[in-house]
């Protein structure tokens, strides 16, 4: 019986402690990180198929998500960072889907 | 069961081929045939006037603008740089022949030895490397001024693209032909859209030209051009306008003379095969 309510006790503490040290949530700025190279990573997707967007990255939009939320980084606001982060993404991964949809586009699209 | 089944698969399959691998003749006149049943009576040669031909209060104006062109002095420019040697002696007629007529007709052409589609702006500044000289920028003002020189030489002159029956060209070409019709961009448009499906319609402000008879009147001036421009020069070159229609159904445009531009100009020149070239044209 002392046995058993010995285990019993062990066991309790483990889940305890395993209860109340949560991992480790991420920083801001590792958040901004993972994503960065995520969106990095759709973006180069995108355009390997010739279906990058106009603002994701490209120097003469006047949006340019990509190189606006490295700045944002910069500057240390990763929460404006992570939020560009998110369109250019968005935007990187629609324009792959895109290009893969239209994989087959030709003329008899037009009645040709 | 499975024999019919067999059957209407490979018939399928039979069909796809078909519409996926239809060579550049057949596109060619299936492509003519669709325009002049959707502009009946229209003349062939004028297709290569743009939204022009198709609304008649706007080829009044153009027609006045005509009178007094804005590219003659762009003209003018080309022909100086043509007849100016380069610092060996030598001049643009080392490179392209004496008679500057002859020039924008080659022009683009499969180059069996380095696989690629050349285009005319890509062998004016092809010559000046070779001969020591700084290349011209790819979009505007000197490479537009002498390639708007030899469009305006060569008017009357029929655009006859060639392609050759080897698998590489055959690529690039279809290369260019998917381009054209695939949609792209946040606004999910193919050129096609706008200039097979939608011409002469307008978009906001502006009347769609038929993609037939397109690149006759290329290098062009542009007044939208021309009013950001600091001195007034409205000229630019295909693939100019290429990264403009691009930009505006926000795609990432491409560098002019990339291989993809490239192959977009071999199919889009090879499809106003037969038209009359009346280059430089204005365009608003």
């Amino acid at each position: 019986m002392k046995k058993l309510i010995m285990t019993l006790g062990l066991a309790l503490l483990i889940a305890g402690c395993n209860a109340t040290t949560p991992s480790k949530p991420m920083s801001l700025k590792e958040q901004y990180e993972a994503k960065l190279a995520a969106t990095q990573a759709a973006v180069e997707k995108a355009a390997s198929v010739e279906g990058e967007w106009r603002d994701i990255r490209w120097k003469k939009s006047k949006k340019k998500y990509l190189p606006s939320a490295i700045k944002a980084a910069e500057a240390g606001d990763y929460e404006k960072a992570l939020k560009l982060l998110d369109i250019a993404e968005f935007q990187a991964k629609m324009g792959y889907q895109q290009a893969m949809a239209e994989k087959n586009a030709g003329p008899h699209l037009y009645g040709m | 069961m499975k024999k019919i089944v067999t059957l209407l698969l490979s018939a399928g399959l039979v069909a796809t081929a078909t519409q996926a691998f239809s060579s550049p003749q057949e596109d060619l006149q299936k492509f003519r045939t669709y325009f002049e049943q959707k502009f009946p009576g229209m003349k062939l040669d004028d297709f290569g006037n743009g939204s022009y031909a198709l609304d008649e209060s706007k080829r009044i104006q153009w027609e006045s603008m005509e009178e007094f062109p804005p590219y003659d002095e762009f003209v003018d420019k080309g022909r100086e740089i043509w007849e100016k040697p380069f610092k060996n002696g030598k001049s643009f007629a080392s490179c392209f022949g004496s008679d500057p007529s002859k020039v924008r007709v080659k022009y683009p052409h499969w180059d069996s030895k380095t696989q690629q589609v050349v285009t005319l702006e890509g062998d004016i500044n092809k010559c000046l490397k070779e001969n020591g000289e700084k290349p011209f920028g790819w979009k505007k003002g000197p490479i537009a001024w002498l390639s708007a020189f030899f469009g305006y030489e060569a008017r009357g002159q029929k655009i006859n693209v060639k392609i050759p029956n080897d698998p590489k060209a055959l690529e690039a070409y279809e290369h260019g032909r998917h381009f054209f019709y695939a949609k792209r961009g946040q606004l999910n448009m193919a050129c096609a859209d706008c200039h097979v499906k939608y011409p002469g319609h307008f978009i906001r402000g502006n009347l769609l030209s038929t993609a037939l008879g397109q690149t006759t009147h290329f290098p062009v001036y542009r007044a939208k051009w021309a009013k950001k421009s600091k001195d007034g020069d409205g000229m630019g070159t295909l693939h100019r306008r290429y990264g403009g229609c691009n930009k505006q159904v926000r795609a990432r445009p491409f560098k002019a003379q990339s291989k993809v531009y490239r192959d977009l100009e071999f199919f889009h020149q090879y499809m106003s095969n037969g038209l009359t070239i009346n280059a430089p044209g204005y365009r608003e």
